[in-house]
Parts: C-alpha cells; structure tokens; sequence
C-alpha cells in the first residue's frame, strides 16, 4: 500500500501564464473603469427606502462576500509570502463566512422585487408579504419534520427556499391581477411580463433550488461504513444493497479490482453499481473510482475503501438526498441571467442610442 | 483628470498588490508543510534495525553526535532518485546516516539497500508508520539534521539535491559541529 | 409440534438475515462517531483539499487510527487536535485558528460588511443633500416595465 511520494517541486510556467492572463484581463477592466467612471453622471433621484437602494444594499453584500472568499483563498498566501508561518483555510472558514452574509441577500431577494422604485414604504412591503412569511414558516419546519428530524441548519436552508419561493409566487400573483388599461386574462397577463422579469424570477428560483439541495445533503446525509465479502448485503434508507461479485479488470492505463453491487427498493430493483480499486500503470498510488447513481430526489453512492483478512471490503454507502438540485439550481441561475440578458429592451436602447446602426427588428 | 477622479484609481491600485503578491506566491511550494519540530527535542523512539530484527536503535543511542535522519522505502520513486546522491554522500563520512525505512516490509526494504547500494549506518524499520508521525513525517522521501543533544535542526522535504547538499545542509553540519 | 416447526424455523430466516447483514466496519459506533467529527477539523496532508474523514490516502488511515487510540485512552478532543498540530503544525487545521495572525482572516468579512453599509447609507444621504441640477430627470419607463414616476 502506498503512501504519498514527495515528488520534486512543480513548474510555476502555468502559473505564470494564469497570473499574466488575469493581470491583462482583470488590470484592463480596472484600467477601463479608472479611466470612464468620473465621468459617469449621479443619475435620476431615489427616497432613502426605495428599491434602487435595496439593490445597492444587495451589490454591497455580493461585494462584500467575493472579498471574503478573495481574503480567505489569499490569507495562507499573506502569510506564507510574509514568512508569518503556514495555516490552511477550507470549507470551516467559507461556511462560517458565507453563510450569514447570504441571509440577508436572500431575504432582500424576496423584498426587493415587490419594492416600488424611487420610493417604497415599508408598512405596505409587509403587507404584501404577510402571507409569504406565513407559508415560508410553516413550509420550512414541515419539511424538516417529514425529513425526519427539524434541525436549525436545515430550518434556516428551507426558511431560505421557501421565501424565495414565496415571494416569488407574491410577485408572479400581484402582475397577473386585473390592473387599469390591459385587457387581458391572467395567461395573458403571464405573457405580457418582460423577458427580464421573468430572468430575475427563474434565477431566483435556481437560489431557492440551491439552497434546498445543500441544506437536504448537509443535513439528511446517510453514511455506512460496512465491512462486506461477497454475498454481503447492508441496508441504508430504505435502499438495499447486495455485494454479488468481485473481479479483477484492465483498463487501458489501469489495473482495478471492481464490486459488482446490485441495489433494490422493495425488491424491485434500482441500479447496478460497479465502484473500483484502480491502480494505475504510471503513477502506482491506488485510486478509488466510487459508482454513482443520479436520481432526481437523491444520488446513490458507492465506494471501495480498504480490503480486509478474510477477502471481505470496507465499503462506504451513501445517499444523499436532493443533493442534484445544486447543480440543477445553478443551471437555473444561469437560465435566468441568459433570459435577462436577451431581453429586447436592452437591444432597442442600444439602437436607439447609434442611428447609424439599421437593423430590421421589430420596435419593442 | 481632477483629485477627485484619481480614487476611481483605487481598485486598480490595489489589484496591483494583488498580482505583486501571487506572483511571490509562485515561488513557494502549497504542499510543503513546515516542521513546528525545528528546535525542538526529537520524539523518542525505539526501533529494531532493519537488517537485525533482534537489535534495538534507540534516539538516546545518538546523543552526544550530530546526525542525519533519511526517511525512505522501497515502494517509493522519488527515493531512487536520491538515492545514488545519498550514497556518494555517505561516502564522505560528514555525517553519520541513520535510515528510517517507513511502511515497507523487512524484505523489501533489504532488497532494495542490495540492489541500490545501502549509505545508512544503519536502518531502522517503521512498519506501522508511527514513529514517521511522530517526527510529523507525511511522504517520502524526507530528511532530518539533529544536533549533539538530540535536538531536531533541519528538515528536508523531498529529494536531497547537489543545492540543498551544498547550501543547507554542509554549512548546518559544519555549525552543529564547531 | 408444527407450530414449534414453525417457530423454529422462522428463527433461523430471521437470524439468517441478520447473519447476511453486513456488520458495521467500525467496532464501536459511539467512539467511530467522536473520531470521524475530530477527523473533519484535521487537514490530509497528501490530498487536494480533503479532511482525513473523506481521505482513502495511506496517512490520512494511519492517522484517523491514532485518533482513534488516542480517544480510547481518555484523550480530549482538545489534546487530539493538540498531538496533531505539535507534529504538522496548524497547517493540518482545516479550520483556522484564531490567533492574532488570523484576526483580519476572522473578522475580516464582518469589518468590510458593516464598513461597506455604512458607506452606502453615508452616501445615499449625501445625495439627499445635493442639488436638484446635478441628477438625471425622471424616466417614464423603467426595464422592470414599470412607469417610473
């Protein structure tokens, strides 16, 4: 069995490509902003409580969160580079960092679009959102509850989810209400919202998407390390799974022993998994390659750890519930920036601001 | 442009320190972990050699001696590749040379002495690893200085080279002994 | 009789299920779970960012046993973290330490968060305070498609 191999030190030239790349990029981008931004007007008037202040408050709060993952990616570095010893910063610092600054994102996510621009009044915003508060609440602690167990992580991750989703449907609900001078029925109404709108509101739904996946994975998590030979079954959640076999394969840079590790539900079965024990022809160091099994409402995972006397495994089981929707939440994301950007509005200015342009779009 | 405009200058400004520092930070290597041992006494230890299961190596049995501590196995490469300088070092009789063969098997271990050529005094056999932890040992190969009174004065980590030879280690092994 | 049958035979289904249970790798479940929530807060060393808990690598076994040994003799999880950062330093940390070195790592963020707030209410109020002439006139339509008074 193989430990790690002090090899000699790496080849700084990628870095050194990576650093000059980002100095030209990055230093242009600041360069460009030095240089046009003192001559960029204050722009029209806006009350101390109005939503262009809500979307400062929350710039604020993204800025201030990018510096914090900058500060902690960066500070091993400071001190290393200032001969001030070696610490290492991962998830413990992120988490506790990231977390809380994104709490109040979230909650200005669900205020601002129903905040009226120029000036807002607080007592109406709470009005409007009365019912979203309520559902959020009740929401987050049934979840939890039919999860099995209520946890305060897991209740701040759903009462995060469901006030997006909440407010969401607030907003979604208020523009499809009769209003003077559009003559048309709730669908049409639907229809009637701008590109950018409905952007902004898939976005958001991909946060609440991505909050709901980590806070289910973090907290409803199941793991079993099990000693299993052959013919071995172990049960997690409901899931069972039965070692059937154990061979040896060639891959085309690697030699692996493979489990074959049938998996049912209520006798019914799911998937076969085939984790493996690869050691590679070059490199020597063995590697686990663990089988995975995407589902919509949870990811089954296998792996082989080490091998034990009497020819029998440690294996590691996994399921990890929704854990997908983080992925598919930031696909959302990326959804709504892609509709808000394609927005026409966005087009037609330009055109209207460069006459020399002819274009034969329609206006919009 | 005007004082007030020159802040929008700022960013930039500070960006700049940024590059400076990463470009430092290329220099130096992100897996290499300093020893919080240097300065410290050695861990105590006692080991059977390698080549005589019956005989016990103890740290004490080095005290009053400033030496080396080379950390190597048979199933590591980056250890052949030292290894032909290890052994013309030893040659020079500077420094008596004391092998910690860490997680490997006797048999192994002595093989590989036979077929590489054998620059230790003596090797002490680590089976399980816990005297390496002890020493704050997390690969191979790596390198020790101790002093006279068993205190740990020098750590290498990784593959001793001409430089480290010639810049480190000779003039360490030349003030521990004056 | 057959009801004794009967009995005896489901026994032997039921303990035959339990034998083809696969047991559980660790021996004591209580202690397992105390060493993999201390093997969280401990870096590997020869991985890319992994704690010893995740780690399949060599040392990272090597150590979640002598984290194990250590808690069999009575050790606190304070004297564990102790052993490991006397040998590795505080670089096998995964969380920080907060010493005087780490204080701008710490509060850091919580500085710049409520720095960058109040400069954006001292600013907003600066505005209140400027004269008409120097803002835009008022749109009449914004891109949220709201008349925008």
């Amino acid at each position: 069995m193989l430990s790690s191999v002090h090899a000699f030190a790496t080849d700084p030239r990628r870095g050194l490509f990576i650093l000059a790349f980002l100095a030209i990029v990055i230093g242009g981008s600041l360069a460009l902003y030095a240089w046009r931004a003192p001559k960029i007007g204050l722009g029209s008037r806006f009350e101390l409580v109005s939503r262009e202040t809500m979307l400062l408050a929350n710039n604020v709060l993204f800025v201030v969160a990018m510096l914090s993952v900058l500060l902690g990616t960066l500070y091993p570095l400071l001190l290393d580079a200032l001969g001030m010893g070696k610490i290492s910063v991962g998830p413990p610092y992120f988490d506790t960092v990231f977390v809380p600054l994104m709490v109040p994102v979230v909650f200005l996510m669900g205020v601002g679009p129903l905040a009226r621009w120029k000036k807002t009044e607080l007592p109406d915003l709470a009005k409007r959102l009365k019912w979203a508060v309520v559902v959020t609440v009740i929401a987050a602690l049934a979840t939890g509850w039919l999860a099995g167990r209520i946890t305060a992580g897991a209740t701040l991750g759903f009462l995060m989810t469901f006030w997006i989703v909440a407010a969401v449907a607030t907003d979604v609900w208020e523009r499809v209400q009769p209003a003077g001078g559009v003559r048309a029925g709730w669908v049409g109404r639907l229809a009637l919202m701008p590109r950018a709108m409905v952007g902004m509101l898939v976005a958001h739904l991909g946060v609440a998407a991505f909050a709901f996946g980590v806070s289910m994975v973090n907290t409803y998590e199941l793991e079993r390390d099990v000693k299993m030979a052959v013919g071995d079954t172990t049960e997690v959640s409901g899931y069972t799974f039965f070692f059937r076999e154990l061979k040896n394969v060639q891959g085309p840079n690697y030699e692996a022993v493979q489990g074959l590790m049938e998996v049912t539900r209520n006798g019914k079965p799911v998937v076969v998994l085939l984790p493996e024990k690869r050691v590679y022809r070059v490199q020597k160091n063995p590697m686990t390659e663990a089988a995975i099994d995407p589902g919509f409402t949870r990811d089954l995972y296998v792996s082989l750890g080490e091998p034990v006397d009497g020819g029998a495994w440690i294996v590691r089981v996994y399921v990890k519930p929704f854990v997908d929707w983080i992925w598919g939440g930031c696909l959302l994301m990326a959804l709504g920036g892609a509709l808000a950007a394609t927005d026409r509005r966005y087009r037609v200015k330009q055109k209207q601001e460069s006459p020399a342009t002819v274009t034969s779009g329609a206006q919009a | 442009m005007n004082m007030k405009s020159l802040r929008f200058i700022i960013p930039l400004g500070v960006f700049a320190l940024l590059v400076f520092f990463l470009w430092r930070g290329l220099r130096l290597d992100p897996h290499e972990v300093p020893s919080p041992l240097i300065g410290k006494p050695a861990p105590s230890f006692a080991l059977t050699r390698l080549d005589d299961a019956n005989a016990t190596l103890r740290r004490d049995d080095m005290l009053g001696k400033v030496w080396m501590l080379n950390v190597w196995a048979s199933w590591c490469g980056a250890c052949r590749e030292e290894h032909p300088l290890l052994v013309e070092f030893s040659k020079t009789k500077a420094v008596p040379i004391i092998g910690l063969n860490y997680k490997d098997q006797r048999s192994d271990g002595l093989g590989w002495l036979n077929r590489f050529g054998n620059p230790y005094d003596a090797s002490i056999f680590d089976q399980n690893g816990r005297v390496g932890i002890d020493f704050g040992v997390y690969g191979v190969p790596e390198t020790f200085v101790i002093d006279k009174q068993g205190i740990i004065r020098m750590k290498h980590i990784g593959p001793l080279t001409p430089d480290v030879i010639d810049k480190r280690l000779m003039p360490m092994l030349r003030k521990l002994n004056a | 009789m057959r009801k004794l049958c009967t009995l005896v035979l489901l026994s032997l289904l039921v303990f035959g299920a339990f034998a083809k249970d696969a047991p559980n790798a660790a021996a004591d479940p209580a202690l397992e779970a105390r060493m993999m929530r201390i093997a969280q807060e401990l870096r590997c060393l020869v991985c890319q960012n992994q704690t010893i808990a995740d780690s399949h690598a060599d040392l990272a076994v090597d150590l979640r046993e002598e984290v194990r040994v250590m808690l069999r003799k009575g050790e606190s999880d304070e004297q564990v973290l102790k052993y490991m950062t006397d040998r590795y330093g505080d670089f096998v940390l995964y969380r920080p330490p907060m010493k005087a070195t780490t204080w701008l790592l710490w509060f850091g963020p919580g500085v710049l968060l409520v720095g960058g707030l109040l400069g954006l209410i001292l600013l907003l109020r600066k505005r209140t305070r400027m004269s008409d002439d120097r803002f835009e006139p008022d749109e009449v339509d914004g891109l949220e498609g709201e008349v925008r008074s």
